[in-house]
């Protein structure tokens, strides 16, 4: 054991963890991070311990994402740090601030293919926003506040510091003083392109706001309403962007592209200006681009230069943090035929919850919880995750979200085994708050082992497990673009999902059929510990409407014709 | 890439040169490639020129259809990137 009166590059990790005010990492030891593990030891930081790297990379999402703060995992050398390359792509997508440690072999040893040796700074070059290595133990606690700040600041996103063990080992040469940010404080400056903006908004008859992911992320949830408050503006979110508007504006019309509104793309088609906040025009957006919003000028508002006129062809484009920008654009509007328009879609296009027989329809029991969490005035205080596929996108439809906070999708990347680890992470970071994973049964089986996580820190997490024993989204496109050929979607072998759960000492429960919903819900929500809700559903349910591919959004179907 | 299809790219794409100033990190190159390859361009010529304060000279020749303005704005998030700019009139002998 290394003496308390000296200090090694490890424990060093956990004092500049300190500084930077991480109280919780999750993570898996392995060789080449000893070291840092000892030193956790004795750090009052507290250390989750998933049951897969890629389990932790998820947990310090949701942890990031749910909490605005940067979520940290540690994994060792070698397949440890391939198996967090998952969700280090995730965090790039989805512009998440995440650090991820890697132990990895000795400096002496690098470069010669040893034991649990990967290049993990190659392989994670594309899916990181920065990446270090550290070569000298007097350049560890620098690095390590470099890796924070890189990942908070501008368009945020994961980085990975990648600690040979010898350094961690290293003792210190010199004192380490209390690194503070050199980033000084912007001033607020008033955008370029304001002029040529209002000038647009002041002329169009059909404006439409297309709200996306980085309004959360800018923390720019109330001047996004006061703009919308302020010019009566009609809005659509992305995926991403749910939650950002507020869900009670009878001008709001819901998630936007592929499995969007019929209301909100019509909208957005018939709109001859279009101002995307935070948004990057991404294909499950536009559909067909050529066809995007036709006869629509764009403003665009970002952080990211690259990403103006990167698909669409932008008329003025306002850089910077939204914060300050989205106020200097608010004015009243005179559009009150475009907003009658506007309701009168989403009147026109509402939600249909009917649903013959006894079986359960998942977008009902979605809708169900989502209400009893507003009406139990419960939806401020409770994160909903989600795996990917269908359950996925009849979480977006028929849920509704009062911040993007609380709402945790894999976007960008779509990741299936999202939900579950991204729960973890979620109820850390906000352990008084009610946390829901809705999951789709392909999804759950992606990142099961972390019911163990569960088990092991008696997390409250809340499972609702819609199982169709199938890979839903996938069927559904085969029963719709390839000929009903279903090759390898078919899990009617599934386990005993209420078993597996118990295994882990998690209360659990089946429903079948639709009189059985409402007490399963407030069972659920009502237990003071972890509890997995299995929905069986109907094979064949499929999400409408949809936009098929390469297609433009005005032609959604909306049934098997 | 073969000297014929080479030929053939030359013809169809346009071709750019990006002067660029960056930190001598062991990393910088690999990550510059990266970026241009995935976001669509063919690198053509590079030169690299250690100069003071620990700065490096480069000069990127690519190929592609696509703008070269785009590949100019993700180059520069690349956090060791510090200037960046397109400059079609640069030779590769200019920076020797």
């Amino acid at each position: 054991m290394s003496s308390k009166q000296t200090k090694t590059g490890a424990a060093l990790v956990f004092e500049v963890l300190q500084q930077h005010n991480v109280k919780h990492v999750f993570g898996y030891p392995g060789g080449a991070i000893m070291p840092i593990y000892d030193a956790l030891y004795d750090s009052d930081v507290k250390h989750f311990l998933c049951r897969h790297e890629q389990g932790a990379a998820f947990a310090a999402i949701g942890y990031a994402r749910a909490s605005g703060k940067v979520g940290v995992c540690l994994a060792t050398s070698g397949p440890g740090a391939t198996n967090l390359i998952t969700g280090l792509a995730d965090a790039m997508s989805d512009s998440i601030p995440i650090v991820a440690i890697t132990g990895q072999v000795s400096t002496q040893a690098m470069g010669s293919d040893a034991f649990q040796e990967v290049d993990i700074i190659g392989l994670s070059l594309a899916c990181t926003k920065h990446n270090f290595q550290v070569r000298n133990v007097n350049e560890l606690a620098e690095v390590l506040t470099q890796a924070f700040e890189i990942a908070l600041s501008g368009r945020q996103g994961p980085v990975l510091v990648d600690i040979p063990k010898d350094i961690q080992m290293a003792q210190l040469e010199q004192a380490l003083e209390l690194v503070t940010s050199s980033k000084e404080e912007n001033e607020p400056i008033a955008p370029a392109n304001v002029g040529s903006a209002l000038a647009l908004l002041s002329q169009a008859k059909r404006p439409i706001l297309y709200v996306g992911g980085g309004v959360g992320m800018a923390n720019a949830v109330n001047e996004l309403r006061a703009f919308i408050h302020t010019t009566g503006i009609p809005s659509v979110a992305t995926l991403k962007g749910l939650g950002a508007v507020d869900c009670n504006d009878n001008c709001y019309l819901g998630m936007l592209g592929m499995h969007g509104t019929k209301a909100a793309n019509l909208a957005v088609q018939e709109s001859d200006l279009l101002i995307a906040v935070g948004a990057r025009f991404d294909d499950r957006v536009t559909g067909k681009l050529a066809e995007f919003a036709p006869n629509a000028k764009v403003i665009h508002f970002d952080i990211d230069q690259a990403e103006i006129s990167k698909r669409r062809a932008v008329d003025a484009a306002i850089m910077g943090d939204l914060k300050v920008n989205l106020p200097a654009l608010a004015m009243p509007l005179t559009i009150e035929n475009w907003r009658q328009r506007c309701q009168q879609l989403a009147t026109e296009f509402c939600n249909d919850y009917t649903y013959l027989g006894k079986g359960i329809y998942a977008p009902a029991v979605l809708k169900e919880i989502s209400d009893t969490l507003h009406q139990q005035n419960m939806a401020e205080h409770t994160v909903i995750t989600t795996d990917v596929g269908q359950h996925q996108m009849w979480s977006a439809q028929h849920m509704q979200f009062s911040q993007p906070s609380n709402f945790l999708t894999s976007g960008g990347q779509g990741a299936m085994g999202f939900g579950l680890p991204a729960a973890i992470g979620a109820q850390v970071s906000r352990a008084q708050d009610t946390v829901i994973a809705i999951c789709g049964d392909g999804s759950f089986m992606m990142n099961v082992q972390e019911l163990g996580t569960i088990k092991r820190y008696q997390l409250p997490i809340k499972i609702v497990l819609i199982d169709n024993s199938k890979l839903g989204m996938v069927r559904q496109w085969q029963q719709l673009f390839f000929e009903e050929r279903y090759s390898e979607t078919d899990l009617s072998d599934n386990p005993d999902f209420v078993a597996l759960a118990q295994a882990f000492d998690i209360k659990a429960k089946v429903i079948t059929e639709k009189t059985q919903v409402s007490d399963a819900i407030n069972e659920m929500l009502n237990h003071q510990g972890a509890y997995l809700l299995q929905v069986k559903i109907d094979a064949f349910d499929n999400v409408w409407p949809l936009v098929p591919p390469e297609t433009a959004n005005d032609k959604m179907i909306e049934k098997i014709s | 890439m073969n000297s014929q299809m080479n030929s053939q790219m030359k013809k169809q794409m346009n071709s750019h040169t990006l002067r660029i100033t960056a930190e001598n990190q062991p990393t910088v190159m690999e990550k510059l490639l990266q970026v241009a390859r995935y976001r669509g361009f063919i690198v053509t010529g590079m030169t690299m020129f250690p100069e003071e304060n620990n700065q490096l000279a480069i000069e990127l020749s690519v190929q592609s259809d696509n703008s070269v303005e785009h590949l100019q704005y993700q180059l520069h998030k690349l956090i060791d990137i510090n200037n960046i700019c397109v400059d079609n009139n640069a030779t590769m002998q200019n920076l020797a």
